[in-house]
C-alpha cells in the first residue's frame, strides 16, 4: 500500500516538482501513472523508493513511515518493492539466472530456496531456455521479462514499473502488460508509469494523471470501454 | 549472514577480478609500480644508512692511559670500557705496538728513531669503536671520568660532518619516500575510482533491489584486497630478483662498490622479512582501502 498525504517536493534549484499531492494506492491495485515529461512522475517514484525525501507531507509505503525511516533501513523497505526500469538495468556481467538470484542473495535466502525459486520465476516469464544467457544475448522484450522476473522473485507486495514498455517493440508491449496483469491477479500491487496512452486505453484500470506536479485525474476506467469510445 | 552468503560474496570478489580484467589489470599495474617505487627507494635509503654506518664503523677513539698504569689496572679499565653500552669494541694498543707502527709509517725518518734508541716516548692506549656516533659525546664524557685515563682523542670533526650528512640524507630520503607514497595513493585512489565508476550502474541496481552497503562493498573489497595482494607478491619477486642481481653486479669481480669504499651493501636476505611483510600488507591494505573510498560515493542512491 502506498499513501501520500499532502506531499510537496521542491528541488534545490527551486523547481516545484510535486505540489500538495494526496494519493492512496491499495493492496492489489493496478494503477497507471500518466502525464507529460516533467510532470512529476519520476519524483513520485523516487519518493516511494526513498531516494529523495519530500519537502513537506508524509509518505507510507508497505507499512513503512518513510518520514521516519532511517537510511540504513532503506534496504528493508526496498526489499518489499519490485522495480522494473525502462532500460531494464540488468547487471551485464551476470547471467539471467544470476541477475534474478541476486535479489534473493541480498536477503540472505537459503541456497535451496534460491535453487527452487529462481527457475520457477524464469519459467513464469517464459525464459527457461535462456537461464544461462547474458543480458547482451537477449532481445529487448526478453530483457524486460528478466527484469520482471527479478522484480517478482522476492514475492514483493508492490511492483513499480517505470515505462516498462518504453524500450521494446509495440507488439511485445502487450505481452509485457499481460505478464504484469497476471502478476497483479495473484495479489501484487502494481504501479506502472507510462507514456503510452494506447496501452492504457487498451487495458484500462486506475489511471492517475499528473500534470505540473499535481494529480489532475484519478479514476478507474474500463479498458475496452475507452477503446471503443 | 549464512555461510553460503559469505561464500557467495567472497566468490563474487574473485569472479569480479576476472570479469573486469582490464580494470583489475590497471589497478594491479598501478599498485605494482607504486609498491616498486616506494620499496626500491626504501631499499636505497636503507643502503645509504648502511653505508654511512660502514663509514661510522671506521671511527676510532683513542684513550691514552696514564704513565705507570699497572697491568692489573689496564685490564680493569678494559672491563669498565666494555661495560659502556655504546662501546662496540676496545683493543689494547701498547706503546711498543704504537712505536713499531710509527716506525713503519715513518720509515724515511729512520735517523730520528735511531737517535731515540730504546727510549719509547709513546704511551699505552685503548682503541675504541663506538656503536652509535651520535651519542659519542656522552661516551667520551663517561670515559673521561675513569681512572688512569690520560686523555682521549676522538675524530670530532669527522663525527660532526658525518652526523650532518646523515641528517640531510635522512631528510632527503624521507621526503622522497613520502612524496612517492602520496603520489601512489592519489593514483591508486583514481584508478579504483575509475574501476568503480565503470560499475556504478551495477551498484545502483544492487541498491534498488535492497542490497545493504556492506553487501555491495564486500566483493569490491575482496577484489581490491586480492589485486593488491597479487601486486604485492609480484612487486616482491621483482624487487628481490633485481636487487640481488644488482648486488651481484656491484660486488663481483672488481667490486665496484669497494672501489668507492662502500663495502656494506645490505643483502636482500637481511631485510627480506620486513620487506615481504611490508609489500604484502601495503598491497592488500591499499588495494582494499581504495575500494572503500571509491564505492562510498555511488552507494548514496
Amino acid at each position: 500500500m502506498i499513501e501520500m498525504r499532502d506531499v510537496s517536493v521542491i528541488y534545490s534549484g527551486g523547481v516545484d516538482a510535486l505540489h500538495h499531492v494526496n494519493l492512496k494506492i491499495n493492496d492489489g491495485d493496478f494503477a497507471f501513472v500518466v502525464g507529460p515529461s516533467g510532470a512529476g512522475k519520476s519524483t513520485m517514484i523516487k519518493l516511494i523508493l526513498k531516494e529523495i525525501d519530500p519537502s513537506s507531507g508524509s509518505i507510507y509505503v508497505n507499512g513503512y513511515n518513510l518520514n521516519k525511516l532511517r537510511r540504513r533501513r532503506v534496504p528493508a523497505l526496498r526489499r518489499t518493492i519490485g522495480f522494473v526500469f525502462q532500460d531494464f538495468r540488468l547487471i551485464p556481467s551476470m547471467t539471467v539466472y544470476e541477475n534474478i538470484a541476486f535479489v534473493l542473495r541480498v536477503v540472505d535466502a537459503p541456497p535451496k530456496y534460491i535453487k527452487k525459486r529462481v527457475p520457477y520465476v524464469i519459467k513464469l516469464v517464459g525464459l527457461s531456455d535462456k537461464e544461462k544467457n547474458y543480458p547482451n544475448e537477449l532481445s529487448g522484450g526478453e530483457m524486460q521479462r528478466v527484469a520482471i522476473a527479478r522484480a517478482l522473485v522476492n514475492d514483493p507486495q508492490l511492483i513499480i514499473a517505470d515505462e516498462p514498455t518504453g524500450n521494446i517493440d509495440p507488439e511485445l508491449s502487450y505481452e509485457i502488460m499481460e505478464l504484469l496483469q497476471s502478476i497483479n491477479e495473484i495479489g501484487t500491487t502494481i504501479l506502472m508509469v507510462t507514456h503510452e496512452h494506447s496501452l492504457v486505453r487498451h487495458f484500462g484500470g486506475r489511471i492517475i494523471n499528473i500534470n505540473q506536479g499535481e494529480i489532475v485525474f484519478d479514476e478507474i476506467v474500463g479498458g475496452n470501454l475507452i477503446n471503443e469510445s | 549472514m549464512r555461510a553460503s552468503g559469505v561464500r557467495y560474496l567472497l566468490g563474487q570478489g574473485v569472479e569480479n577480478i576476472w570479469k573486469n580484467k582490464m580494470m583489475a589489470f590497471a589497478s594491479f599495474c598501478v599498485l605494482l609500480i607504486s609498491l616498486l617505487l616506494v620499496g626500491l627507494s626504501v631499499l636505497v635509503s636503507i643502503n645509504i644508512s648502511s653505508m654511512i654506518g660502514g663509514v661510522e664503523n671506521k671511527n676510532e677513539v683513542i684513550v691514552y692511559l696514564q704513565e705507570g698504569t699497572t697491568d692489573m689496572e689496564v685490564s680493569e679499565l678494559y672491563g669498565e670500557l666494555i661495560r659502556i653500552d655504546n662501546v662496540a669494541e676496545a683493543k689494547f694498543y701498547s706503546k711498543e705496538e704504537a712505536f713499531e707502527d710509527l716506525k713503519g709509517n715513518m720509515s724515511d725518518y729512520e735517523m730520528v728513531f735511531e737517535s731515540l734508541g730504546e727510549d719509547n716516548p709513546l704511551i699505552d692506549a685503548y682503541r675504541i669503536k663506538v656503536k652509535d656516533i651520535s651519542t659519542i659525546e656522552d661516551t667520551l664524557a663517561q670515559i673521561n671520568m675513569m681512572q688512569h685515563v690520560e686523555k682521549i682523542r676522538a675524530p670530532m670533526d669527522f663525527v660532526n660532518t658525518l652526523m650532518e650528512f646523515r641528517h640531510i640524507i635522512t631528510i632527503i630520503c624521507g621526503v622522497i619516500i613520502l612524496a612517492l607514497i602520496i603520489i601512489s595513493l592519489v593514483i591508486i585512489a583514481n584508478t579504483t575510482k575509475a574501476s568503480v565508476f565503470a560499475r556504478r550502474a551495477e551498484i545502483q541496481i544492487m541498491k534498488y533491489v535492497g542490497a545493504t552497503n556492506l553487501f555491495i562493498r564486500i566483493p569490491f573489497f575482496v577484489e581490491g584486497m586480492l589485486t593488491g595482494l597479487f601486486a604485492g607478491i609480484v612487486a616482491l619477486v621483482v624487487t628481490w630478483l633485481s636487487y640481488d642481481a644488482l648486488v651481484n653486479l656491484l660486488t663481483q669481480g672488481t667490486n665496484v662498490m669497494a672501489i668507492f669504499g662502500m663495502t656494506s651493501i645490505v643483502k636482500f636476505g637481511d631485510v627480506a622479512l620486513p620487506v615481504i611483510l611490508a609489500y604484502l600488507v601495503a598491497g592488500t591494505f591499499f588495494g582494499a582501502l581504495g575500494t572503500v573510498f571509491s564505492t562510498r560515493k555511488h552507494l548514496n542512491v
